[in-house]
C-alpha cells in the first residue's frame, strides 16, 4: 500500500530543548500574570507590533454556498499594542464596578506545542486555554479557546508577536469579557 | 391572564419588580407582545441572493428568513411539520431546500413539502403534501431594508406601527442613497437578565453612562462628551432630547450632528464623511434632521426589542429566553454610501466599544443581571422600582414629532416604554391597543420627505 503512513511524517521542527522549556515556562508565567491581574507586567511580554485577534464564530454548514461577508465576520478582539493598553487602562481605572469585588480567574493552558517559526528567532506555539471565572455567589463561567501564537526571541526574552484566538462557542456565554486570553 | 393594572403606575413612574421575574407574566408577554408586535427579523443585506437564509427568533419561536427566487422575502417557522424537529441548524447560509435531519423530509425555499422519503412505500402516496407546508409568519414587511415579521393578522401595517417614528428612523436609514447595510457576523451574547431591563438601559437611560461606563470613558478618553459625565446630575440639558409617545417607540438624541462618533478612539474618517455629505443629508432630510440629527448620538428603539445607535453604529435585537435570560444579537450598521475604509473601521470600532468584549458593553451586563436577580426574592418582587426622573417635564417641540423631554439624562422614554408594555399586556387584542403619535407630523410639514416604498 502506498499510504501516507508509509512515508516519514514531515513534521515541524522543534526548538532546542532549553529554548523550548524557556518558552513553555513563559506561557505559564503569562497565564499567572493575567490571573493575578498583573496587566502591566503582561504588557511587558507583548511586542510593540502585536496582532491579537479573536474572530466571531458562526455556525455554518460545512458546504456553505453563501457569499462571504463583504467586510469579514468581524473580530471580538482585533488589538494592537495601543488598544490592548486601552483595555488594560479600563481594567485598572478603578471604575469597572463589575470587577470589584474581584472575580477570581484561573486559566489552564494545555496541549502546548512549540515549534520553530518561519524566522529563525521565532517560535510558533499552539495551545488550548480554559478560563474559569468565579463570579458572585458561586456562579462560574468558562471560556474555552484555541490559540496560535508567534513568539519572537529578543535580547530581553521571548515576546508575543501574534495571537490568533479561536473561541469555541458561537454564543458568548458571559455578560462580559473583562479578561484577556 | 395576569392583571397588570397595578404593576405599572404611570403617575409615579413606578414598576413592580415582579414584571422582571414572574414566569406567568413572561408567558403573557410571549402572547401579547412578541406574539402581537412587529419584530425585527433581518436586514435585507443579510440575505442578498436567492436561496440565502437567516435563522432568528420571534419571541421564543425560531424562524428562518428566506430570499425567494423572485427576490421576495418569506419567513417560516424553523420547524419540521412532521415531528417538529428544528429544520435548519446553521446561523445563515444559502440553500436550494431545507431537509429535516430526522426523517429526511425536504422543503423548498417557498415552504412547500418537496420530498418525503419512501412516499409510495410507506405513505402509499396518500399524503397530502399541501397540508404539511412550512408554516409561514402571517405578516412580513420591510422598512428601508429592515425586514419585520408579525404573527398577528389583525396588527396594523408596519408603517402604522412605526408611525412618526419613521421620521427619526429615516435619519439613520435613509439619509444617503442606497440606505444601510449590516456588517459582520451576528455577535451573540447570553445575558441573565429580563429583556425589558436591556431595552430600558438603551431606550432612555443616559443617566447610567457617566457612572456605569466610567472606566471605558476614561480609557477611550471620551470623558467630556456632551456633558454626559459632569457629575451625574448637572449635564447640559440643551445637549439633547428624549423623544417618546410614538406608539412605544423612542429616540434619545444629541443635537450637534457629530457626537455619534465621539466614543471612537479615532473618529477622523467618520467626521470627514459627515462633513463631505452634510449637504446631501440636508437635501434628503431637511435642515433640522440633516444638520442636527444626522451624525448625532441617536438611540433608536422600535418597540419591543430592536435598538440601534447610528454613530456608535451598533444595531441590536434581544431574544427573550425566559423571564431571566436573553440572547443579545448585535451587528455593526453602516450607510452603503460610506467608503469601504470607513465601513471596515465602523465594524472594528463597534466591536471595540459594544461587541462581546466591548469596552462599554462589558459594563452593563452585570448590572442588568443583578436588577433581575433582585426582583426574584419573595420580598423584593413586591417592591417597586422607579423611573420618575423629570416626571411631567416634557412637551411639544415645533417640527419634532413625539412628547419630548430635554436632555439625554431623563427617564422619560423608559416611562413610555413601560406604559406601552402595560397597554399591550392589558389588551386582549389589537383593537384594544391605543395608537398614539403625539404631536403628529402633518404631511405638509416641510421637514417631511417623501417616503420611498
Amino acid at each position: 500500500m502506498n499510504s501516507a503512513l508509509s512515508k516519514p511524517l514531515e513534521g515541524p521542527v522543534m526548538l532546542a530543548i532549553d529554548k523550548h522549556l524557556a518558552l513553555q515556562q513563559q506561557l505559564f508565567l503569562e497565564a499567572r500574570l493575567l490571573d493575578d491581574e498583573r496587566y502591566n507586567d503582561w504588557l511587558g511580554l507583548i511586542d510593540e507590533a502585536i496582532c491579537y485577534r479573536m474572530p466571531m464564530a458562526e455556525r455554518r454548514f460545512r458546504k456553505d454556498r453563501s457569499a462571504p461577508l463583504a467586510f469579514g465576520g468581524g473580530r471580538i478582539f482585533d488589538e494592537n499594542k495601543g488598544r490592548l493598553t486601552m483595555r488594560v487602562d479600563r481594567l485598572q481605572s478603578g471604575l469597572v464596578w463589575a470587577e470589584d469585588p474581584r472575580n477570581k480567574v484561573r486559566r489552564i493552558v494545555s496541549n502546548v506545542e512549540i515549534w520553530q517559526g518561519v524566522q529563525t528567532n521565532e517560535a510558533e506555539v499552539h495551545s488550548v486555554v480554559t478560563i474559569h471565572r468565579s463570579r458572585i455567589d458561586g456562579e462560574e463561567k468558562h471560556f474555552v479557546a484555541g490559540r496560535r501564537d508567534v513568539w519572537r526571541e529578543t535580547a530581553q526574552g521571548w515576546r508575543l508577536v501574534v495571537r490568533d484566538i479561536s473561541l469555541d462557542t458561537s454564543v458568548v456565554l458571559d455578560s462580559n469579557m473583562n479578561t484577556l486570553f | 391572564m395576569i392583571n397588570v393594572d397595578d404593576l405599572i403606575d404611570q403617575s409615579s413612574g413606578a414598576q413592580r419588580r415582579m414584571i422582571y421575574a414572574d414566569q406567568a407574566i413572561y408567558e403573557q408577554e410571549l402572547e401579547r407582545i412578541f406574539g402581537r408586535c412587529w419584530l425585527f427579523l433581518a436586514h435585507e443585506s443579510q440575505v442578498p441572493n436567492p436561496g440565502d437564509f437567516f435563522r432568528t427568533y420571534m419571541g421564543e419561536d425560531e424562524v428562518v428568513v428566506v430570499r425567494q427566487d423572485d427576490r421576495s422575502i418569506r419567513v417560516f417557522l424553523n420547524t419540521c411539520t412532521h415531528r417538529g424537529n428544528r429544520l435548519t441548524r446553521a446561523d445563515r447560509g444559502n440553500a436550494r431546500a431545507f431537509s429535516c435531519n430526522y426523517h429526511g423530509w425536504a422543503f423548498g425555499l417557498d415552504g412547500s413539502l418537496a420530498t418525503v422519503p419512501l412516499e409510495s412505500e410507506v405513505y402509499f402516496n396518500e399524503i397530502d403534501k399541501n397540508q404539511f407546508r412550512l408554516v409561514p409568519v402571517e405578516r412580513v414587511d420591510s422598512y428601508h431594508g429592515l425586514i419585520f415579521g408579525c404573527f398577528d393578522k389583525n396588527a396594523p401595517s408596519l408603517g402604522e406601527y412605526l408611525g412618526d417614528m419613521r421620521w427619526y428612523l429615516d435619519v439613520a436609514l435613509d439619509a444617503m442613497p442606497g440606505g444601510t447595510e449590516l456588517l459582520g457576523a451576528t455577535q451573540k451574547v447570553i445575558i441573565h437578565t429580563n429583556w425589558k431591563l436591556s431595552v430600558e438601559n438603551v431606550c432612555g437611560d443616559g443617566y447610567h453612562l457617566g457612572w456605569s461606563h466610567g472606566g471605558a470613558l476614561k480609557a477611550t478618553q471620551s470623558g467630556d462628551f456632551s456633558g454626559f459625565t459632569v457629575g451625574n446630575s448637572s449635564v447640559d440639558l440643551e445637549g439633547g432630547m428624549s423623544v417618546a409617545g410614538l406608539n412605544g417607540n423612542s429616540v434619545l438624541a444629541t443635537l450637534d450632528g457629530v457626537s455619534g462618533y465621539a466614543f471612537y478612539p479615532n473618529p477622523t474618517l467618520a467626521l470627514k464623511y459627515l462633513s463631505e455629505n452634510r449637504a446631501k443629508a440636508v437635501e434628503r432630510l431637511g435642515k433640522l434632521r440633516g444638520e442636527k440629527l444626522w451624525g448625532s448620538q441617536l438611540n433608536l428603539t422600535v418597540f419591543p426589542s430592536l435598538q440601534f445607535l447610528p454613530g456608535l453604529n451598533w444595531f441590536r435585537v434581544y431574544h427573550p429566553k425566559g423571564p431571566g435570560k436573553i440572547e443579545m444579537w448585535t451587528w455593526a450598521i453602516a450607510e452603503k454610501a460610506m467608503p469601504d475604509e470607513l465601513k471596515q473601521q465602523i465594524l472594528d470600532n463597534e466591536l471595540l466599544t459594544f461587541g462581546p468584549a466591548g469596552l462599554f458593553d462589558n459594563d452593563d451586563g452585570d448590572n442588568l443581571s443583578a436588577c433581575t436577580v433582585q426582583s426574584r426574592g419573595w420580598r423584593t418582587r413586591q417592591m417597586p422600582v422607579y423611573t420618575n426622573m423629570a416626571l411631567g417635564r416634557s412637551g411639544k417641540r415645533v417640527g419634532l414629532p413625539g412628547d419630548i423631554a430635554s436632555g439625554v439624562v431623563s427617564e422619560h422614554n423608559q416611562r413610555y416604554f413601560y406604559r406601552r408594555w402595560q397597554e399591550h399586556m392589558q389588551a386582549k387584542d389589537w383593537s384594544e391597543v391605543p395608537q398614539y403619535n403625539l404631536n403628529p407630523l402633518e404631511a405638509s410639514d416641510e421637514q417631511r420627505t417623501v417616503q420611498t416604498a
